[in-house]
Formats: structure tokens, C-alpha cells, sequence
């Protein structure tokens, strides 16, 4: 009786979210960037434009945080820059690099094709050029890249981000002494 | 279940799950990606030999507090955009010239909009199966893309700076509660040492 009562709100408050969202009809270009986005973009783009946004918030952000004095507030903006570097490039890279292993890995088994070039194929797939395959290839290959990021977590991005944030810090350290950005 | 027949559903679970929506992808294994780096960070804690055990005690609470923030704020926010425009698509409230015209076709221009609505469910939906599909796949993996910039590029920081502030405030109150009970009053100390002590003073 509960569920069905929360259920119903659910229902009721999406109903008003779609009465007042205005309808909207794709045109032929953004049907068509839709559709690109759909077949092209997979985690490890997902991760770059979550890094470059992040790159164009975040420090901002923590610029502006009045609660905290403002030696902890420089060393935490550079923190955040070093951080988002690291982790957007090693994320990119392990997520790509684990998607194209995937995808050299799921052939479909039939002669003249090693046995280990097919070990990621589903028993049941007949055709592998289609994006539902695609989108496996990078479901699988995003599921792999969480697994070797649990290493490169410690052996790159941590040391990573420590030599990019003192980097950065004694940068803006200088440019104080000096009177501003330079 | 043998080890081989497990993977072989493994791998036949994930290209039905994920093979026609990309954007439950992103949603799922960006949360997987946040617990396990959530994670790393409580386990960074426990291995820290530097850190005392009484620390340990107050600081990896604080540290699962803090990956829930990350957890929660990205898995609320990015399923919740990316759900409300699949469903509008669904419902045919986001639309490209191909929908539109096979909703006018089949006169089903006055439920555009309804939530229980469902184009998959019409009589004639393999008309425009393909197109359908593709059109929505790239609505779904933009949606949880946006989704996921609004929550871990603003929401999340701003909600982190407040934890972070109040962590901190904690941790030094906690700190000056322990340095007071490490502290003797006056009348306690032994002649003896009192004469150890003062023997240091110029």
C-alpha cells in the first residue's frame, strides 16, 4: 500500500514536470548529433567532458568558499586543478585503453580467428557490427577500467596529483610575492 | 554454476542490459566508479600506519560520510535527469521529425505528454523501431551527461565545501577534547617532577 502510495506521487509529480516542459522536435542536424552521441559516446568520452567542465567549475568553486582561511583555500584550488588533471587523464586512458582491449577480444569465434580473440563474445551474438554490440563492447570495457583503476588510483593518479598540486601551490605562491598573476 | 557458464551470463546479461541503453551504462558504472574510489579512500585510511587508531575511529566514519555525499548526489542526480528525459522521449514530449510524424500518422497526438504513455507499446512501433532507438540512445547518453556534470561538477563540491567545513570544525573540537584530557592539573604533578621540570627553566 505504501510503494503504491509513493508510486502514485511519483506519477502525479512527473505528470506536472511534463505539463509544464514544453514539447520539443529535434531538426535534421541535432537528430543527427543525437544519434552520433548515442553510437560515439562512451565512458571514457563521458570522462573527458566531465573533466573539462570540472576544470571550468570546480576550481571556482572552492575559490569562493568563504569558510576556510585563504592559505587552505589556495592550496585547496590547486588540489582540485591537480586532481582533475590526474584523474580525467589516467581515467580517459585506462577506460579507453580497457574499451579497445574489448574490442580486440570480442570477435566473433569462426576460423582463422584465435580462440582469445573471441572470449568477451555472448553465446548468442551473430553479428557484432551493430551498435547494441557497441554499446556492450564499452559497458564491458567501463566495467574492466573500474577494476585496473583500483591500482592506477594509488600508482598514478595520488603521486600524480601531489607532484601537479605542489607544482601549482608554489606557482601561485610566487606570483603573490610578486604582486599577482603573471 | 561453474566459473565458465557464470561468465557466459555475465557477458549475456550485460549486452542485454546495456546493448540498447547506453545511458543506464554511464548511470551504473560511473555510481560503480564512485563507490569503489569512496572506497579506496576509507582503505587509504585503515592501511595509513601514520595515523593513530584513535584517529582511525573518527576519521574513516567521516571519510564513508563523505564518499555517501559523492554517492548519493551523483546516483540521485544523474539517474533523475537522465530517467525524466528518457521518459519524455518516450512519452513523445522530446521527439524527432520521424516520432512526430508517426504519432500525427497513428493519432496519438493527444498523448504526447501522458506518463503512462509508452511509444515502444503502440501497434506500430516496428515502423520506426530503428530510428526510435537510435535517436533515443544518444537523448539518454546526453541526458546522464549532463546529468553527471550538474553533480559532480556543482552540486557535489558545493555540498562537499559544507561537509568539509563542518569536518573540520569537528575534528578540531575533537582534538582540543583529547588535548584536555591529556592535561594534568596543577596540583597533580610529584614534587619529583616539579623538580625535574623546574630544574629546565632559566
Amino acid at each position: 500500500m505504501a510503494i503504491s502510495a509513493i508510486k502514485n506521487t511519483t506519477n502525479r509529480v512527473q505528470q506536472a514536470f511534463y505539463n509544464i516542459m514544453p514539447r520539443y522536435v529535434a531538426g535534421e542536424k541535432a537528430d543527427k548529433l543525437y544519434k552520433t552521441a548515442g553510437r560515439e559516446i562512451s565512458s571514457a568520452e563521458n570522462r573527458l567532458i566531465l573533466g573539462a567542465t570540472a576544470l571550468m567549475s570546480q576550481p571556482f568553486i572552492d575559490f569562493h568558499n568563504r569558510r576556510i582561511d585563504e592559505d587552505t583555500r589556495r592550496v585547496a584550488v590547486c588540489r582540485t586543478i591537480a586532481k582533475i588533471i590526474a584523474g580525467t587523464v589516467t581515467g580517459y586512458a585506462v577506460r579507453k585503453g580497457s574499451i579497445k582491449a574489448i574490442r580486440a577480444c570480442s570477435q566473433l569465434p569462426k576460423d582463422g580467428v584465435a580462440k582469445w580473440r573471441s572470449f568477451f563474445t555472448p553465446k548468442d551474438v551473430t553479428k557484432i557490427d551493430t551498435d547494441e554490440f557497441k554499446q556492450y563492447q564499452n559497458s564491458l570495457g567501463t566495467y574492466i577500467s573500474l577494476g585496473v583503476m583500483l591500482f592506477t588510483n594509488f600508482l598514478i593518479d595520488a603521486p600524480l596529483t601531489k607532484f601537479l598540486t605542489n607544482k601549482l601551490n608554489a606557482r601561485a605562491i610566487d606570483n603573490k610575492k610578486n604582486g599577482g598573476a603573471k | 554454476m561453474n566459473l565458465e557458464k557464470a561468465f557466459s551470463t555475465l557477458k549475456s546479461n550485460l549486452y542485454k542490459n546495456y546493448g540498447e541503453n547506453p545511458g543506464k551504462m554511464l548511470v551504473h558504472t560511473g555510481t560503480a566508479g564512485w563507490i569503489l574510489s569512496s572506497a579506496a579512500q576509507v582503505m587509504a585510511i585503515i592501511t595509513n600506519d601514520k595515523i593513530a587508531p584513535e584517529q582511525k575511529t573518527f576519521l574513516i566514519p567521516q571519510e564513508i560520510g563523505d564518499g555517501l555525499i559523492n554517492i548519493l548526489s551523483f546516483y540521485i542526480l544523474t539517474s533523475s535527469v537522465k530517467n525524466l528525459c528518457s521518459k519524455a522521449v518516450l512519452n513523445g514530449k522530446i521527439a524527432n521529425k520521424t516520432i512526430k510524424n508517426y504519432l500525427e500518422k497513428n493519432k496519438l497526438n493527444a498523448k504526447i505528454g501522458k506518463v503512462d504513455f509508452n511509444i515502444k507499446k503502440t501497434e506500430n512501433f516496428a515502423e520506426i523501431k530503428e530510428d526510435f532507438t537510435s535517436f533515443k540512445n544518444g537523448v539518454d547518453v546526453l541526458a546522464s551527461t549532463a546529468g553527471s556534470v550538474l553533480s559532480c561538477n556543482i552540486v557535489t563540491p558545493i555540498l562537499r565545501n559544507e561537509y568539509a567545513a563542518e569536518r573540520q570544525k569537528s575534528m578540531n573540537e575533537h582534538l582540543f577534547k583529547r588535548n584536555q584530557a591529556q592535561m594534568k592539573p596543577f596540583h597533580s604533578v610529584s614534587m619529583n617532577t616539579y623538580m625535574k621540570n623546574s630544574g629546565m627553566r632559566i
